[in-house]
């Protein structure tokens, strides 16, 4: 049956009280994606206990260097095919003037999905912003838990013993 | 939250004794235990090899410059790894990069094996033409004027004597406070003490005697780099690319230098690799080294293809008849059979394989791509040295008119001379590896003080100073 | 000597959003005065539309001039920003921290401006060029002309693309985090906006790991776009072989490090910029002048050593033109006294001025030199060009000179106008400094004590 999930976030000022609430909301029995951290600046990694994001990211430019390496191709071999006109007395199909067309056109394969695969493993675009308090971007730490909503006061417990700063629901 | 100047407290280094004193014993050991006796057996017996090659090569073969393509790639090999290879404690020491501490000796001692080199370039001054002979050349000859048709034979040998002595005088003055040590280690009375003493000059650690070598090294370390870029300058200009009539690449020079940074990190690495599995080394060199070095030797073997493809395109696109003759002599013609595995090997290879991070962050991967780069960096050589030497009788200064005759090595001179050349230098190696400490004890001892682990909440970070 | 100031975020915030929320009476009147000269130099565009090239200098047997010039220094400068980004990235320099954005967008607007300067301008007539694009499609449908891709006129359009596209993807991917920090201090419509750029940044563990990869990622990949498109431009000037002086295999490399030794010194004036007009020197400080001009020490040595083997190599060749051709560019009259100051300005005054910690330190030192760096590159690219062409072959018809026309001139400046306007605009839109990045090196600052002495250190993962 479709049960109702509802977030909660708890505001912190001091990295060690967020490990804390990391390490109560684990010993309640939340699972690990149902609460996150968000910060306004990048610590370093493990720094609340949090499990480490799997990154696929490597596969995105190896995928656009093959789509751009094969659009160079088809585009210096196809147009020269087309127009076949002997310039400078090179070959119709001279391989290092299509090397640095292809190396280009790899080149931005590659460059096109990275910036693809960064926004798409990032999750993002984000529509709905969910549990979220602007007080992150100046320093504040957020801890937001998404779950069932019978289980929202034992996460609110949670919060307050580690020392929330501020708890809100949005 | 926010971390305020109150907040960053500093971390105090109580730097105990037994600290520095672990590594004074371990190291002081290390460079005492190591048997060696079998390898030096060995490459003594086969370096003799090198002078029965050279002898026939004299005696026998005779002494016209055709003959000599194969010594003088020999050179240009020796020139291009273990005379770059220094660079590998130079650059990392001028750019303060603490991994270097544990390996920067390993590459300094190639600078002592220089005189193996400078050696066997001697005869190479009686094969080079004189300008007189119509060379192309760079030294603005003119009989009328008086300039002397020698002065490349003059500014080489002026320049690759100073070379191989600053390599020397680079790892002496690097060896001074170890010197320091092993002299305070060693029983009073001893020949070692005295030895030691001599070597390690007025050494007494005081801090103007730390001032003056960090400031020396790094003086000396930009000299030997500079010398280094002049001497393939010299090397790669007047003992092969004038030899080529019509041959114009005003970047082979740097190409030539660049290479051979990348074979240079490539011995390194290759040496550090053995070091590691039979040194008893592996509590000072471990994956960080390794790691740092193939990020590096990739981005050298990058390099290798930019330079390559540089002057390739516009000697090609050009296709002047001198330009095709050049291509078709050193690339197309002959030694296309050389020139494909030197493109895997320095280029291709290195790119396919070491661009999987996994590899990168190995011991193991950058060391057999290390063993690539070294072949084909000799092959690379040959290609060059012996194709321009195979037209050195050419009278013809503006242009090659036909691709000459192939020179193949003979076993009984070229290739005799190598094994023994190379032997020599890895005796030299060993010889050295008996005496003196592998890793820089003084600085391995500097990086107990800036660089430390910490708890950081709930993780483990490395804390690295950076002083001035 | 590292003098280390430990801020706040909601500081940092405050410091560096400042121009974004408040916009100060100087900005009005600098968009105004750059938009005026850039008017100006549209104004003589379409002039020159009006009356066709003839209004320019240019003319036989010199046609690549002013404009050309000015796209190769351009190109040069635009290599400020990877430089100075991916390479410092990639070797962990944490004194890139404050300079990188605006080094990157110091990278757009040079690339427009060049844009502006080359196809657009010097074409004459641009729409053929453009319309329809003609490095991907038919320049003619009827008939099926495709473009010769063996032509570095075909090369050069890809790599420029391909290093715009990358750049301004580049840029984006590294303000997200900073354009999250601009919602949440927003109302209303700018709100909105802002929400829209920033794609919904929250701030998550993945988001801040991926931020950190994508650098490194993207700044590996942008490098090889980088060297290849200064190399490319060279060869529109190598490959062939009509023109004394052009055709030499080191124009590649030294075309590379010219850009990077006035790119870098492009970015050390922007960096005496920012901190008098955007006062940041909290976040820009002496140490950060020090360490660019150690590097611009090795960068202009560097270019010096290549300079003087494509000079030694012109006349190794022994041909009577080329070695011609350099007699005219050192000892007649106006090349001589160009040469001059070109080799004065780009070289001996600034490189032996860095030598001294003082100078490097000076932001006023380091405005001035870095300023003569660029007037000295932007005549050596005009003393390549224009000497080459004049003296074209042995049995050329025209001997003729070259003089830039005030039309020429006027589009030149605005050009550099064009550059100004477009970093106040960006100013006003978005940090030019990367919060996030400062941020993150205010966590990562540590100090380690030996003895009586504090040595500053990071935290490295």
């Amino acid at each position: 049956m479709f049960t109702k999930r509802k977030s909660i976030i708890g505001l912190y000022t001091d990295e060690n009280s967020v490990a804390d609430a990391m390490d109560g909301l684990k010993s309640k029995g939340f699972g690990e994606n149902e609460y996150e951290v968000l910060t306004g600046v990048p610590y370093p990694e493990g720094t609340f206990g949090e499990a480490e994001p799997h990154l696929h990211l490597h596969k995105f430019p190896l995928i656009g260097a093959v789509f751009g390496f094969c659009l160079g191709l088809v585009f210096t071999i196809g147009t020269q095919i087309a127009f076949p006109v002997v310039t400078g007395g090179k070959p119709i199909l001279a391989i290092p003037a299509m090397a640095i067309i292809m190396y280009e056109l790899t080149l931005l394969g590659a460059i096109l999905f990275t910036v693809g695969g960064i926004i798409f493993e990032s999750r993002l675009p984000k529509l709905f912003m969910g549990a979220y308090d602007p007080r992150i971007t100046e320093g504040f730490i957020g801890v937001v838990v998404n779950t069932t909503e019978d289980n929202l006061d034992n996460a609110q417990d949670v919060f307050k013993s580690s020392g929330a700063e501020d708890i809100k629901f949005p | 939250m926010d971390r305020n100047v109150s907040d960053v407290v500093a971390i105090d280094r109580n730097v105990s004794d037994v600290a520095f004193k672990n590594v004074n014993n371990t190291l002081v050991e290390a460079s005492n235990q190591t048997n060696l006796k079998w390898p030096l057996i060995i490459f003594a017996i086969l370096s003799l090899l090198g002078f029965v090659g050279f002898s026939i090569k004299v005696f026998v073969e005779g002494v016209g410059s055709q003959q000599w393509g194969y010594h003088a790639a020999l050179v240009a090999f020796l020139l291009s790894s273990i005379q770059s290879a220094p660079m590998v404690a130079i650059a990392p020491r001028v750019a303060k990069a603490h991994w270097r501490r544990s390996t920067s000796r390993i590459a300094e001692i190639f600078g002592l094996l220089g005189i193996v080199n400078l050696l066997l370039f001697i005869p190479l001054m009686w094969i080079l033409p004189s300008l007189a002979d119509g060379r192309r050349s760079l030294w603005f000859y003119d009989a009328l004027e008086g300039v002397s048709p020698y002065s490349p034979h003059i500014w080489a040998i002026l320049a690759i004597v100073v070379l191989a002595f600053l390599g020397v005088f680079y790892l002496w003055l690097s060896l001074l406070p170890d010197f320091a040590i092993l002299r305070d280690h060693s029983k009073v009375g001893t020949v070692r003490k005295k030895i030691f003493k001599f070597l390690s000059g007025r050494w007494w650690g005081s801090s103007s005697n730390w001032y003056m070598h960090k400031h020396r090294l790094g003086i000396v370390g930009a000299h030997y780099f500079m010398l280094l870029v002049f001497v393939h300058f010299l090397y790669s200009m007047d003992f092969c690319m004038s030899l080529v009539p019509g041959w114009i690449d005003a970047l082979f020079p740097i190409t030539h230098a660049a290479n051979a940074l990348q074979a240079g990190v490539a011995v390194f690495i290759v040496t550090m690799y053995i070091i590691y599995r039979f040194g008893g080394y592996r509590e000072y060199i471990g994956l960080d080294q390794f790691w740092a070095l193939s990020r590096l030797l990739f981005a050298l073997s990058l390099l290798w293809f930019w330079f390559w493809f540089s002057s390739f395109i516009i000697l090609w696109y050009g296709g002047k008849p001198s330009e095709r003759f050049v291509l078709e002599l050193l690339m197309a013609g002959p030694y296309i059979y050389v020139f494909i595995p030197v493109f895997i090997l320095n280029f291709a290879g290195p790119l396919l394989i070491m661009m999987w991070n996994a590899v990168r962050k190995s011991i193991l991967g950058p060391t057999i791509v290390s063993i690539g780069v070294l072949i084909g960096t000799m092959l690379d050589r040959v290609r060059l040295y012996v194709g321009a030497y195979s037209v050195s009788t050419e009278p013809d200064k503006y242009a090659l008119h036909s691709v000459p005759n192939t020179i193949w090595p003979q076993f009984s001179s070229d290739v005799l001379l190598w094994i023994g050349s190379i032997s020599a230098v890895i005796l030299l190696y060993l010889m050295v590896a008996k005496l003196i400490p592998l890793v820089n004890i003084a600085e391995q001892k500097e990086l107990l003080l800036y660089k430390l682990h910490k708890e950081f909440h709930r993780t483990k970070v490395m804390v690295l100073g950076k002083p001035e | 000597m590292q003098e280390h100031v430990q801020l706040d975020q909601k500081e940092i915030n405050k410091d560096l959003l400042d121009t974004i929320f408040h916009t100060p009476m100087w900005w009005y009147l600098a968009v105004t005065f750059f938009g005026v000269v850039f008017l100006i130099g549209a104004s003589a565009f379409g002039y020159l539309l009006n009356q066709g090239l003839g209004v320019t200098g240019l003319n036989r047997p010199v046609f690549w001039g002013a404009y050309v010039v000015n796209f190769v220094f351009w190109i040069g400068i635009s290599h400020a920003g990877i430089m100075i980004s991916a390479i410092l990235r990639l070797t962990q320099a944490e004194w890139r921290r404050p300079i990188t954005r605006a080094a990157e967008v110091l990278t757009v607007f040079a690339l427009t401006a060049a844009l502006m300067a080359a196809p657009l301008v010097h074409t004459g007539r641009p729409w053929r060029a453009f319309l329809p694009t003609p490095w991907i499609l038919p320049y003619d449908f009827a008939r099926g002309i495709w473009p010769n891709i063996r032509s570095p006129f075909v090369w050069d359009p890809m790599a420029i693309s391909t290093y715009l596209v990358a750049s301004s993807l580049f840029i984006f991917i590294a303000l997200l985090p900073d354009l999250a920090i601009i919602r949440d201090r927003s109302t209303g419509l700018r709100r909105v906006i802002y929400s829209f750029l920033c794609l919904g940044w929250r701030g998550t563990p993945r988001q801040w790991k991926l931020q950190i990869v994508a650098g490194i990622l993207l700044s590996a990949l942008v490098l090889p776009v980088f060297v290849s498109v200064h190399s490319i431009v060279s060869w529109d000037f190598a490959v062939q072989i009509g023109t004394e002086g052009w055709h030499s295999t080191i124009f590649a490399p030294y075309f590379i490090i010219g850009a990077i030794h006035s790119g870098v010194a492009a970015v050390a004036t922007l960096m005496a910029v920012m901190v008098w007009v955007w006062k940041l020197h909290k976040y820009i400080t002496p140490d950060h002048f020090d360490a660019i001009g150690r590097l611009l020490i090795v960068v202009g040595l560097t270019w010096f050593f290549f300079f003087f083997l494509e000079w030694v190599f012109a006349l190794y060749t022994l041909e009577d033109p080329e070695i011609a051709m350099r007699k005219l560019q050192v000892f007649q009259w106006p090349w001589s006294g160009m040469f001059a100051v070109f080799l004065i300005t780009s070289f001996i005054i600034p490189v032996t001025a860095w030598l001294f910690r003082a100078v490097r330190r000076s932001l006023l030192w380091m405005f001035i030199t870095t300023i003569l760096v660029n007037v000295g590159m932007w005549l050596e690219r005009f003393l390549i060009i224009v000497p080459g062409l004049m003296r074209r072959t042995h049995l050329v018809f025209d001997w003729g000179s070259y003089q830039p026309s005030i039309i020429e001139l006027l589009m030149v400046i605005a050009t550099f106008a064009w550059l100004c306007l477009g970093m106040l605009v960006f100013s006003k839109i978005f940090p030019l400094v990367p919060l996030f990045d400062i941020k993150e090196a205010m966590i990562n600052r540590e100090k380690i004590k030996i003895g009586r002495k504090e040595i500053p250190a990071s935290i490295r993962e």
